[in-house]
């Protein structure tokens, strides 16, 4: 136990333009949890896909158990027993639980696959971590925070004595992260190191042992997580001191912009009754599955309502397709950024125009480079957008940058409601107090904005009026300023008794 | 033991894409009878033995392009490779090298541009598309050139009357058991295939990379000797189907197995291979083969034009894919996220 099993000295990395990483040092103990902290692109993900072979390093030495390696390949690592579990899902969606499991390394006899030993093992495994699930399930069927799971417990099918894992709670529930936890102690004890990233440093105290800290592609320091504060942290991480981590805007409620009747659509949308006020940010909380980023769905018009009335400004608007909510001024910055907020492989500037044609046309339909141009200045400098030009691809820019784009996207029309679903997910610390930035400017300018997070803490800090959802039912409202945690969480827990069987 | 069975049959019809498969054995059944209504023949073991013999030439050409849509991918080249494959057994036979070496060459030609395909789109990562347009052009061009622009003589002219018959017989004219030797042909290489990517690493590896190549390759799948895998099985199924032209014919025909490759993709897909990749059965690519077959077959016995045909074909081909689309929107409710 303690003793050094990696060992990384100057490692360099350059991608085209950038240089990713600088002189890197970084050293893992078998036995210990390694939070490596740093903003986005800091070079954390660049390290550790260099550690699990994904990425060959340009120059530096990498050691692992005592052996210097070269030109590791994915496949080296897996057999010295290096796992990682990657930030974006890496499953095949087609394939089952078990499949997945044992991607790469079947068992075969002969030539036949050995399906049956590998779904007994599978399952084992699965129960040794009480995750519960049918190893013969197909992965895409599964909801994210389960395949989150099968990830995990993939890592861990292939005896890993280092594990990575990159931000594994981004899709978790509170109960599942302390399965993970659970698990984590677990492996702890019997002797595996682990390097732990996660941008939620609340997290942390529960199992880290000691941290490294990077920014902008160059080792900071490292230490005992014990001996150092949170605020050391932050400002080592960011370079600067951050004055508030929720930094909240006061400013007098107005009157009644946006309201939601009786609501249907499904059963993660049920009879929801809300509304939203000049000069308030209205937080969303609740549990994964709770049925929020159905409502915004609902509202915003991706799926269908069953029921329901939509009032805006005391007049109804009738909305039926997203075209429907734009025109009324009902705006969304979706859940998954890459997935439902920017066409990744177009750039920025074509990212900020493609709501807004309509306003950039001509009468021939014929898009106004001027009036582009000034769209793209315009939310490049309001939004403090980081990037070279507005040329660049989406798909390059940080999370944090991304993020702004979404909302970018938005801004130039005179929007009345703006939804934001998770628009802090994977974002860095300095980034997150931007964007929280952002929605107070929006609420001082007279916007309703309903803003829906997972993160207790921030919606507690930043949110007015906090409505918190159950199963697809709102089960209470509260006050941010006069509520706990606790309360929140009780509300968000309030699930229906299931009906007795007759 | 009956609650094995039972669990073993459950399990069979619970296998994903199984779906579609039964549905395209449905399909085929029911426009099979609504031809033998039509007209009796097309019942008469005579045409129950042509049909078979000529589905067995869509059925290998689907089943190398399957394996090429379930990696993701698509092989445009193997119409030219059947034709190339006709012309070099077709033009060595006609100077009197003996059938065995001739189909030895022919196969280790077209297993050449397997390895090409296989490398330009896993390695150097070209579009399938735009790399086995390039490879479908070529091998069409090779066809042309092996016996300078022309069409061959008869086979039997080189190496004789008696092994010419031969050789056509065992490809295309001559039964076994009652049935034509070219379905059994098939049928030995529809196996193979279905074994090999039902129950094989490489065939599991197949359906990974078409699934997400990037999970797949950081799950430790070697990603190149998988697609030229894929395109090697394609490309034997083209080399036989070659063959198979040239049997039939006596002779090597510079335009053998013209447009086969969409053939491939039709056959497929009406069986349920999703070309996007990650999913669909080999079985399907059979009823597939037998549906398309089954369909020219009776519109042929009941007097339709080669237009009608087409035509027929196309909105099938579209048919099928709706149908398994609404289905499949049907089962799971609206689960766009």
């Amino acid at each position: 136990m303690g003793e050094i099993i990696v060992s990384m000295q100057n490692i360099v990395k350059n991608f085209p333009g950038v240089k990713a990483l600088d002189n890197v040092n970084f050293e893992l103990r078998s036995g210990e949890v390694m939070a490596l902290l740093g903003e986005n692109g800091a070079g954390k993900s660049t390290l550790m896909k260099i550690l699990s072979g994904v990425y060959t390093k340009d120059s530096g030495t990498m050691s692992i158990f005592g052996k210097n390696y070269e030109n590791l390949t994915p496949r080296q690592a897996q057999e010295v027993g290096v796992a990682i579990i990657h930030q974006e899902l890496n499953m095949c969606r087609h394939l089952t639980v078990t499949e997945n499991m044992f991607l790469g390394r079947e068992r075969v006899n002969g030539v036949l696959l050995k399906n049956s030993e590998m779904e007994a093992e599978a399952a084992e495994i699965l129960s040794e971590l009480k995750i519960d699930l049918d190893p013969r399930q197909i992965v895409g069927d599964l909801p994210v925070s389960k395949q989150q799971m099968v990830e995990i417990a993939k890592a861990l099918s292939i005896h890993a004595k280092i594990l990575i894992m990159d931000e594994p709670t981004s899709s978790l529930t509170a109960k599942e992260i302390e399965d993970l936890f659970r698990i984590i102690r677990k492996l702890k004890a019997d002797g595996c190191g682990i390097v732990y990233i996660s941008h939620r440093l609340e997290e942390l105290q529960a199992i880290v042992d000691r941290v490294t800290i990077m920014r902008d592609g160059q080792y900071i320091t490292n230490g005992d997580f014990t001996s150092m504060s949170m605020d050391q942290i932050i400002a080592n991480m960011v370079g600067r001191e951050i004055k508030e981590q929720f930094p909240r805007v006061s400013c007098p409620k107005g009157k009644k912009i946006f309201e939601v009747k009786n609501l249907n659509a499904g059963r993660l949308v049920r009879d929801i009754n809300f509304s939203l006020y000049e000069g308030e940010i209205v937080g969303f909380a609740g549990l994964m599955g709770a049925g929020r980023t159905e409502t915004t769905r609902a509202i915003f018009g991706v799926d269908p309502k069953t029921s329901g009335q939509i009032f805006l400004d005391d007049k109804e608007v009738h909305i039926q397709c997203p075209m429907d909510a734009i025109k009324a001024g009902i705006v969304l910055a979706p859940e998954d950024r890459k997935k439902d907020g920017l066409c990744t492989k177009l750039s920025i500037r074509h990212n900020l125009a493609l709501p807004n044609l309509d306003l950039l046309c001509n009468a021939m339909g014929v898009i106004s480079s001027s009036k582009e141009d000034q769209l793209c200045a315009e939310a490049v400098e309001n939004l403090l957008i980081k990037t070279p030009s507005v040329e660049v691809n989406a798909a390059n820019l940080s999370g944090g940058n991304q993020q702004k784009v979404v909302v970018g996207k938005w801004l130039a029309r005179n929007s009345r409601v703006v939804i934001f679903d998770e628009p802090t997910r994977g974002i860095d610390v300095g980034a997150k107090v931007e964007i929280y930035n952002l929605m107070n400017k929006l609420k001082q300018q007279g916007i309703a904005v309903m803003f829906v997070s997972s993160e207790m803490p921030e919606v507690l800090g930043i949110a007015d009026r906090v409505i918190v959802m159950c199963d697809g039912r709102i089960t209470g409202q509260v006050m941010a300023r006069e509520t706990t945690q606790n309360e929140v969480l009780k509300y968000a827990t309030d699930f229906e008794k299931k009906q007795q069987a007759v | 033991m009956n609650n094995n069975k039972q669990s073993a049959i459950k399990r069979l019809l619970g296998t994903r894409g199984m779906g579609a498969v039964l549905t395209a054995f449905g399909g085929l059944v029911i426009i099979y009878i609504a031809f033998g209504i039509i007209d009796q023949n097309v019942f008469s073991g005579q045409n129950v033995m042509n049909l078979l013999r000529s589905m067995s030439k869509y059925l290998l050409i689907g089943v190398g392009q399957s394996y090429l849509l379930i990696t993701g991918n698509i092989d445009l080249s193997i119409g030219s490779m059947v034709g190339m494959s006709a012309m070099i057994s077709a033009t060595m036979m006609t100077r009197g090298i003996s059938p065995a070496v001739a189909m030895m060459v022919a196969l280790i030609c077209c297993l050449c541009c397997g390895v090409v395909n296989g490398i330009l789109v896993g390695k150097f990562k070209l579009p399938p598309f735009i790399a086995t347009l390039g490879t479908m052009f070529v091998t069409r061009g090779a066809a042309y050139m092996v016996n300078n622009n022309r069409n061959t003589d008869a086979i039997a002219t080189g190496i004789g009357k008696e092994a010419g018959d031969s050789f056509q017989n065992f490809f295309y004219y001559g039964k076994t058991f009652g049935i034509f030797n070219t379905f059994w042909i098939a049928l030995v290489l529809f196996l193979v295939f279905f074994f090999l990517l039902s129950k094989t690493r490489t065939g599991r590896h197949i359906y990974a990379i078409g699934s997400n190549v990037d999970a797949a390759k950081l799950s430790g799948v070697n990603v190149v000797t998988t697609t030229i895998k894929a395109y090697l099985v394609s490309s034997v199924c083209a080399c036989v189907v070659g063959l198979i032209l040239c049997a039939q014919a006596g002779m090597g025909n510079m335009e053998a197995g013209n447009m086969y490759e969409m053939y491939g993709v039709a056959a497929g897909v009406i069986g349920g291979i999703s070309p996007l990749g990650g999913t669909g059965l080999l079985l399907g690519t059979f009823a597939g083969a037998a549906v398309w077959q089954t369909l020219e077959n009776g519109l042929n016995m009941i007097g339709a034009q080669v237009g009608i045909q087409r035509l027929v074909i196309g909105i099938i081909v579209v048919f099928s894919v709706l149908l398994d689309v609404v289905i499949r929107s049907g089962n799971f409710g609206k689960k766009s996220k």
